[in-house]
């Protein structure tokens, strides 16, 4: 039958995962399961919690409501209506009834055979071409918990924009990865960095190996694994590049890799480049992972049925996408039982998860040494630009001498570095004032309030009740403009996504909320938001919620 | 969206191509459904069509519709991360990266069927509205069959 945006995770409502109940279909326990407890409080009778004994030592929450068929259907409607203008304005534009504002080939070249296919574009030139100021928006100034948006116009429906020359003052910014609101231009972070600028330059102009080995990247590498709890760990200039480069050294031709089916590109990318077969598994599904795992141990390599050379699972912290928290006991649990390895990406998890910061390991209260490879990057809670990865000394030594990142790219920045120290000492309290741990608490109460908040209102929210990430569900088309647009008029900057980066009817605007937040603004972000809901109709949800008295 | 991305860059999945997974999601089969439906209403309050008429008109319109966009189109309106794989190949070809007789491949194939069984009963079986209804429905069935997948007949619609 159809699938439906939650198969991955429950029939239509909550979903509670216990330890040692036979779990339903989708990796969580069957409903009926929950009713037969006799310790229901009726006033927590709809949003009940479970506290799991055993693997989880803390409730696991997560929710993805099902989309109602209603809006699903004018969802299509929409998309449809859009496809036969698209067609129709193509029409007018081939006969030249319509100015082509696309770039065309010259006209002698028509009798040759195309470089492009123009319906390739059919997408960008008749849908997103329509609603493209709610990207790329240009700031002028640092995107912090506010913001300056340059104002910008469009005479030609969003072909092309001019700057009116005002500016947007105090834009409160919901789209950052800004977790622990490091992106700031003043404070010691700041004066830290531009020591280091003084004294070591910007450039290093050569590669780990060469001349690039700052004593300040040494620094940074001792502190990463002192943070992390691990042996050893390296740092990369580029987030995206430490996993697209590292996959393949450490994996290759005879291994399978067990990817989660929503994994970021650098992921996908650090697969496909190392040559190893890749299997997906179901989102955050447990019963998916360990079918894959008993399947690939059984049948062993596709032909010739030997055995893998290695199976490694790759899995991130938090899916910013979803807002998805992954299920790490779980899949320790079964990595020890076959006998695979782990590689768990935190990219926007570490610093935003854990009583102290240290990541999806610390939330969960587990092991450190159980994760094999732990990478993460210092762009969303640190407030700099590169990755990392962390593990045992053999592994890092390994990378040391086999990644492309080490050989061949130029190593990281000293301001930069420096920046990531600075954060990383104030997050773990070493720079001798508490603010990294307000950070944090300041962080999970903004998480907290800001969730609840907006499913009272009957929002539809997807996600766990613990990330700091939220997406909130739009659906139609139409709908991704208007909340962009109608959000920057009252000065709020969102993020909004749509097909083809979401399944077709699963369009969002997701906020991505900061230890810099205050509470007024998010109060002013709330009433803004409910305002908008309710013009743009978007309070989708059908579970009722008894509203907290706070 | 992502404007003119060469990667998955930001995008939620590792799906290579969304196309061959749209026909699957929640609510499409009741959206294709109510769309043919509203056809049927539209084209029976034109006063001048009798009943048989505009049965016939929904049947072929119908698989008019659903040859343009399932049999005829190539390609994918967005770009792929898979270096244009799927350029060459139909909507239908794309469905479910190429798996015969999935759930959704079984339920175009049979909705035309059934839209002839109503078109044949309320024409009353008529010689000329058969012949229309049958040609129509043999245009729709004949490229689903899973021995055409990819076949170009006289290199029409090959590039």
């Amino acid at each position: 039958m159809t699938e439906s945006s939650v198969k991955k995770l429950s029939n239509g409502d909550r979903c509670y995962s216990t330890n040692g109940v036979k779990p339903g279909k989708n990796g969580c326990v069957k409903n009926h399961y929950l009713y037969k407890k006799q310790h229901c409080y009726p006033e927590e009778k709809i949003y009940h919690v479970e506290h799991n004994g055993g693997l989880y030592k803390r409730p696991f929450n997560e929710v993805f409501e099902e989309t109602p068929m209603l809006v699903a259907v004018l969802t299509y409607m929409g998309y449809g209506i859009l496809t036969i203008f698209g067609y129709l304005r193509d029409f007018l534009r081939k006969w030249k009834i319509e100015k082509c504002q696309n770039a065309t080939e010259r006209e002698e070249q028509k009798d040759f055979v195309p470089l492009y296919q123009d319906f390739e574009n059919f997408y960008t030139r008749n849908l997103y071409m329509r609603i493209r100021d709610s990207w790329n928006r240009p700031i002028c100034s640092v995107p912090g918990a506010k913001f300056d948006v340059m104002d910008r116009v469009s005479y030609d429906y969003n072909w092309t924009f001019k700057y009116t020359g005002k500016v947007v003052k105090d834009v409160i910014n919901m789209g950052s990865y800004n977790y622990l609101g490091f992106a700031e231009n003043h404070g010691l972070c700041v004066d830290a960095a531009a020591d280091v600028t003084m004294k070591y330059g910007v450039g290093v102009s050569s590669t780990r190996r060469e001349m690039g080995n700052l004593g300040k990247h040494e620094e940074l590498e001792k502190l990463v694994a002192r943070f992390l709890g691990v042996e050893a760990a390296m740092a990369f200039g580029m987030g995206f590049a430490t996993n697209s480069m590292n996959i393949p050294a450490l994996v290759g031709k005879g291994c399978l890799i067990l990817s989660d089916e929503l994994n970021h590109a650098s992921l996908v990318l650090g697969a496909r480049l190392s040559g190893a077969t890749i299997r997906v598994f179901k989102h955050n599904n447990m019963q998916s992972l360990e079918k894959l795992l008993k399947d690939a141990i059984v049948h062993g390599q596709p032909r010739t049925h030997r055995p893998w050379k290695k199976i490694l699972i790759l899995v991130e912290g938090i899916y910013s996408m979803e807002g998805s928290i992954i299920r790490l006991p779980e899949v320790i649990a079964l990595k020890k039982k076959y006998k695979a390895f782990l590689y768990l990406d935190e990219a926007h998890s570490i610093g935003a998860l854990g009583p102290s910061g240290k990541g999806v390991v610390e939330y969960f209260g587990l092991d450190p040494k159980d994760v094999d490879i732990m990478m993460g990057t210092f762009t969303k809670s640190f407030g700099a630009a590169g990755g990392y990865i962390g593990g045992k000394k053999e592994l890092i030594d390994y990378l040391f001498t086999h990644s492309h990142s080490a050989v061949y790219a130029t190593s990281m920045s000293p301001p930069v570095v420096e920046q990531i120290i600075t954060s990383m000492k104030c997050i773990m309290g070493e720079d001798g004032t508490t603010l990294g741990q307000d950070r944090i608490k300041q962080l999970a109460e903004n998480t907290r309030y800001f969730r609840r908040k907006l499913q009272e209102m009957g929002f539809i929210i997807y996600g766990n009740s613990d990330s700091p990430v939220v997406p909130l569900m739009l659906y139609m088309p139409a709908k991704i403009g208007a909340f962009g647009r109608e959000m920057l008029k009252r000065n709020i900057g969102v993020v909004v996504v749509g097909f083809p980066a979401t399944p077709i009817i699963e369009s969002r605007a997701r906020f991505c909320l900061s230890a810099a937040h205050t509470k007024e603004m998010l109060d002013t972000a709330l009433r803004m938001i409910s305002e908008v809901g309710d013009l743009l109709q978007l309070k989708y949800s059908r579970h009722s919620l008894v509203p907290l008295l706070d | 969206f992502s404007s003119q991305v060469k990667m998955n860059v930001g995008v939620a999945h590792s799906e290579v191509n969304p196309n061959t997974r749209v026909m699957n999601s929640r609510g499409i089969w009741l959206t294709y459904a109510l769309g043919v439906g509203m056809l049927h209403i539209v084209l029976l309050s034109i006063p001048f069509f009798s009943v048989p008429v505009v049965w016939t008109l929904t049947n072929v319109i119908h698989n008019l519709g659903m040859y343009v966009f399932l049999h005829a189109v190539k390609g994918t309106p967005f770009e792929t991360p898979d270096q244009g794989k799927a350029r060459l190949l139909t909507h239908w070809e794309q469905l479910d990266y190429g798996v015969q007789f999935t759930s959704s491949r079984k339920f175009f194939t049979i909705s035309p069927i059934i839209l002839y069984f109503l078109a044949s009963f309320y024409t009353k079986y008529d010689p000329t509205h058969f012949i229309i209804n049958t040609a129509s429905l043999l245009s729709v069935l004949i490229p689903k069959l899973p021995q055409l997948h990819g076949v170009r007949i006289f290199g029409i619609n090959k590039y």
